[in-house]
C-alpha cells in the first residue's frame, strides 16, 4: 500500500491519495523516471527573458481580462479567465483615474483629490467585497477586488473625455453612460455568486461605489 | 512528489494510473478558537443574516416611527448591514447634495468652488452618529441600566433611525431656508420618536427612560444643527 501526499499551503491542509495496490515491482519502480515539475522549467525561463517581454505579457493579460470584464457576455471562458485574478490591472486603472482627476484644471487641491480617489477605490473595493462575503456569497476575496478594479475602466475613459469637453450636459451624459457600463459589468459578474434573496443587499454597495467615483469624475 | 508504482503509465499530472481502487483522503486542521472573537469575520457573519424583505420591513418600521414595532420586526436578528449602508448613503447625499445646494444658489456658476471637505466632515459626523454614539449608549443601557438589550441591538436601532434622513437630506437640496428647516425638523422628530418609543419598553423605570432620552435628543439635535449650518448653509451674496 502506498500513498502520495501533497501539502496544500493555501488552506493549510494535506491532500493525498492512498493506493491500495500492494507494491509489486520494486525494481521497475527504481527504473521509473521521476516526473520533473513543468513549472520548474517555466520559472527559469521567465527569469531569463527581457523586461520588455515580461511587461508585454503582463499588458496582454490585462487586456484579455479587460475584454472579459467589459464585454459582459456570460460565457464560461470569461468566468475561467476571471478566476486568475491579478491586482496589476486595478492598480493601473486606479492610478490613471486618480492622476486624471487630480490634474484637471478646475480644482486647487490636486494631491488631496489623488489621495481621496486612491483610498476610495481600494477601501471601497475591500468593503464591498467583505459585504458580499458576509452576506454568504461564494465569492473569493481577491477575485472580487480584481473585477471591481477592472470595472473602474469605463469611469476612467469618462474622466479622460470630460477633460476635453466643457459643455456640462454633454459631460453629464457621458459620465452617466460610463457609470451604467461599469455597474452593469460588475453586477453581471457578482450577481451569480450571491443567493437570490440577498442579491440587492450585495449589489447596492457596488452601485454606491461606482456612483461615488462617477460623481467625482463629473465634478472635477 | 514521487511515485513508486509498478508497470503502470503516468497520467498527465504524473500520478500512477492503476486499476486498483484509490481512496482520496483530505486532512484538514481543526480551526483554532480565536483569542479575539470580535476580530474574526465569522463573528460578524451573524449580523448579515438578513434578506431584502427584512431590510425593507425595518426601514418601513423606522419611517412609521410612532408604532413601537421595531423589535417585532427584528426579533433576535439585529443586523449591521442597515446601519453601515444607510450611513454611507447619507454621506454621499451630504457630499453631493450639500455642494449641489450651494451651486444652485451661486450666481456666478462658472467660478463655483467645490468643497471637498464636505466628504471628510460627513464621514466623521455620520459614522460617529451611527456607530460610536450607539456603542457608548448601548454599553450604558446594557451594563449600567441592566436592560436586556445588547450593544449591537442599539447599534442596529440607531442605524435604522437614520434612514429617514436619506429622504430629508435629498429634499434639503432645495435652496430655501424655511423649506430646509421644515424638512430637518420633520426628520429630527421622526428619528427621535422612533428611538424613544422603541426603547421605552425595555427600560425598567420611568426615571431610566428620562435618563436615556436626554442624550438621545441632544445628539439628534446636534446632528441636524450640523447638517443645517455646515452642509446646507445658505450664504447669500451681499449686495454692496
Amino acid at each position: 500500500m502506498e500513498f502520495e501526499v501533497q501539502e496544500n499551503q493555501a488552506n493549510n491542509s494535506i491532500q493525498g491519495v492512498i493506493n491500495l495496490q500492494p507494491q509489486v515491482n520494486q525494481v521497475q519502480a527504481q527504473q521509473q523516471e521521476i516526473p520533473i515539475k513543468q513549472t520548474d522549467l517555466q520559472v527559469s525561463s521567465t527569469l531569463e527573458e527581457s523586461v520588455a517581454v515580461t511587461l508585454l505579457r503582463d499588458l496582454r493579460q490585462i487586456g484579455v481580462k479587460l475584454r472579459c470584464v467589459l464585454v459582459p457576455t456570460m460565457s464560461t471562458n470569461n468566468a475561467r479567465e476571471l478566476r486568475n485574478w491579478d491586482l496589476w490591472g486595478p492598480l493601473v486603472f486606479c492610478l490613471m483615474l486618480a492622476l486624471t482627476l487630480s490634474m484637471s484644471g478646475n480644482n486647487d487641491d490636486g494631491p488631496g483629490i489623488f489621495a481621496t480617489i486612491f483610498v476610495l477605490i481600494w477601501v471601497g473595493s475591500f468593503v464591498v467585497t467583505l459585504n458580499a462575503q458576509l452576506l454568504g456569497g461564494k465569492v473569493s476575496f481577491f477575485q472580487s477586488v480584481c473585477v471591481l478594479g477592472y470595472c473602474v475602466f469605463p469611469i476612467n475613459l469618462g474622466a479622460l473625455f470630460t477633460l476635453f469637453f466643457s459643455f456640462f450636459y454633454l459631460k453629464m451624459l457621458l459620465v452617466i453612460g460610463c457609470f451604467m457600463w461599469s455597474t452593469y459589468s460588475a453586477v453581471g459578474f457578482l450577481k451569480l455568486l450571491i443567493p437570490e434573496q440577498k442579491r440587492i443587499l450585495a449589489l447596492y454597495p457596488v452601485i454606491l461605489f461606482y456612483l461615488f467615483l462617477s460623481w467625482f469624475a463629473l465634478i472635477v | 512528489m514521487q511515485n513508486f508504482g509498478s508497470n503502470n503509465d503516468l497520467d498527465e499530472k504524473g500520478h500512477v494510473m492503476t486499476d486498483q481502487p484509490k481512496i482520496k483522503v483530505k486532512f484538514e486542521p481543526k480551526p483554532k478558537p480565536s483569542k479575539c472573537p470580535i476580530c474574526t469575520i465569522e463573528f460578524y457573519q451573524q449580523f448579515f443574516n438578513i434578506e431584502q424583505r427584512d431590510v425593507y420591513m425595518r426601514v418601513r418600521c423606522s419611517i412609521l416611527s410612532w408604532k413601537p414595532e421595531f423589535h417585532e420586526c427584528v426579533g433576535k436578528n439585529s443586523d449591521l448591514w442597515g446601519p453601515l449602508w444607510i450611513s454611507t448613503t447619507i454621506i454621499f447625499i451630504l457630499f453631493a447634495g450639500g455642494n449641489l445646494s450651494r451651486f444652485l444658489l451661486e450666481e456666478d456658476k462658472r467660478h463655483f468652488k467645490y468643497e471637498y471637505n464636505y466628504m471628510y466632515v460627513a464621514v466623521f459626523l455620520v459614522y460617529a452618529m451611527a456607530f460610536i454614539i450607539p456603542i457608548i449608549l448601548g454599553v450604558i443601557i446594557k451594563y449600567i441600566l441592566k436592560s436586556e438589550l445588547g450593544v449591537f441591538d442599539i447599534v442596529c436601532m440607531y442605524g435604522y433611525s437614520l434612514s429617514v434622513y436619506i429622504f430629508v437630506l435629498i429634499l434639503c437640496i432645495i435652496p430655501y431656508n424655511e423649506a430646509q428647516w421644515f424638512f430637518l425638523m420633520c426628520g429630527l422628530a421622526n428619528s427621535t420618536i422612533f428611538l424613544l418609543v422603541n426603547l421605552r419598553d425595555f427600560m425598567k423605570k420611568n426615571k431610566q427612560t428620562l435618563l436615556i432620552a436626554v442624550p438621545i435628543i441632544t445628539f439628534n439635535v446636534a446632528l441636524i444643527l450640523c447638517f443645517k449650518f455646515y452642509f446646507f448653509r445658505l450664504i447669500y451674496a451681499v449686495d454692496d
